[in-house]
């Protein structure tokens, strides 16, 4: 049993694809979706999952909802904010920079799906990644300071807070 | 003036073009009537009255693609195949198996790719599996699931195909086992003609004026059509496979290839 619960992460997001995208749900496509997620899950789920309790917690998805609708309203509201100002301004006060920011993620999904929260927000774009050094290289529109602190404060922290109790 | 010149003419060009197009009716009367063949498509693509001229399948492209016009496919088929040996011959005596390193992409992506590959592949099968139901079929699934080799090739570099146990030969027995799989459907009815004495044609789907002999068009109450969900796998095993052979060989480097086949000479 616990061998077999390696493959149900996997398993369930093929079918969940596979059902939206054929957009029914008749036996027919049950079936095939079935069958499917077990053949596609026994082949890429050791690349894929490598703790599927992680995987299977309601607790870590439910975390995941609330970084989410945290994300998709307060976060890129505050990012699109600050654009629309430098935008609307008649001085362009921007400070553009390319600056290292710390991550401490260890996580890859963790440290990828904050790259991605950074570069997903206005403002701010992820260039490269160090993984040896811990960390992004990001450009960012008004660079508040270059020190490691401030750039982990000002462009990391909230997401990376967010994702640890998902991820980690 | 230059601007000016270009602005004009293209603004010309497309309000003649328009005027050819519509009042001259160079395309033909145009309108809110249906041309008859279209009528006669939309009609018989899926009607159990008219049994004897019906494909039982409601997406009328592929019922042309794979029933009315059938053969057609089958040559196109046939023609990327031979394109396949080409490139096959042309790439003849170099293998996979001394490529390694090759770093691929960042982290970033690399983890959003790996969590595509299998989201690409149920998108690829859904539309192999509805191609009797919805646009799409197996050419078009078959380059949907190509891209996973692609991607694999790219944001892992061409030595992940070696680490995931994805060789060529693999791939052409693969694709071989597709086009099997459709001269399976095309000769099945020649081969009951000849146990049973019944009329029947090749590549036949339903049945016809003369030949009582169908395929099962449905499996319990599900709407397979005949012959168009089998070759719509098969085309879609074939064509994937033919296309993860060319881009596998097309990844490969220049340095590579030249070393394998022994060309020494630096021009």
């Amino acid at each position: 049993m616990r061998v077999l619960k390696k493959y149900v992460p996997v398993a369930i997001l093929v079918f969940a694809v596979y059902i939206v995208f054929s957009g029914s749900i008749s036996s027919y496509d049950i079936i095939i979706g079935a069958f499917l997620a077990v053949a596609v899950s026994l082949i890429s789920s050791k690349y894929i999952v490598k703790d599927e309790s992680k995987a299977l917690s309601l607790r870590r998805f439910l975390h995941l909802v609330k970084y989410a609708l945290y994300y998709l309203t307060i976060a890129e509201f505050k990012a699109h904010k600050m654009v629309i100002k430098i935008v609307l301004s008649r001085e362009m006060p921007v400070k553009p920079a390319i600056v290292r920011v710390p991550y401490r993620s260890r996580n890859e999904y963790a440290v990828v799906a904050s790259a991605n929260s950074i570069t997903n927000t206005p403002g701010t774009i992820v260039v490269d990644i160090d993984p040896e050094k811990s960390q992004f290289y990001v450009h960012w529109i008004y660079a508040a300071g270059l020190d490691p602190e401030t750039t982990y404060i000002g462009v990391l922290e909230e997401f990376e807070k967010g994702l640890s109790k998902v991820f980690e | 003036m230059r601007k000016y010149f270009v602005l004009v003419s293209i603004v010309l060009a497309t309000v003649v073009i328009a005027y050819i197009t519509t009042y001259l009716r160079a395309l033909g009367p145009i309108g809110l009537d249906t041309r008859y063949l279209a009528k006669l498509f939309l009609m018989l693509t899926y009607n159990p009255v008219y049994r004897e001229l019906t494909a039982m399948s409601p997406e009328a492209v592929t019922s042309i693609v794979w029933d009315f016009r059938g053969v057609d496919t089958l040559y196109e088929t046939v023609v990327f195949y031979m394109a396949i040996i080409a490139a096959l011959t042309i790439y003849r005596g170099v293998s996979y198996s001394s490529i390694w390193g090759g770093y691929g992409l960042s982290l970033i992506v690399r983890v959003v790719t790996k969590l595509l590959i299998p989201i690409n592949i149920a998108i690829a099968v859904s539309i192999a599996a509805h191609g009797h139901l919805t646009p799409g079929g197996g050419f078009q699934a078959g380059a949907v699931l190509a891209v996973v080799s692609v991607l694999l090739a790219v944001t892992y570099s061409a030595s992940s195909f070696i680490k995931l146990g994805v060789s060529l030969s693999k791939a052409v027995a693969l694709r071989s086992a597709g086009l099997l799989a459709i001269a399976l459907v095309v000769f099945t009815p020649i081969v009951f003609s000849a146990l049973t004495g019944v009329q029947t044609y090749i590549m036949q789907n339903y049945v016809k004026i003369d030949s009582s002999f169908s395929f099962p068009t449905h499996v319990w109450n599900q709407l397979i059509s005949g012959t168009l969900i089998w070759l719509n796998l098969a085309e879609f095993l074939a064509v994937s496979f033919g296309f993860f052979i060319i881009f596998m060989l097309l990844s490969l480097r220049e340095e590579v290839v030249r070393e394998q086949i022994g060309e020494k000479d630096e021009h």
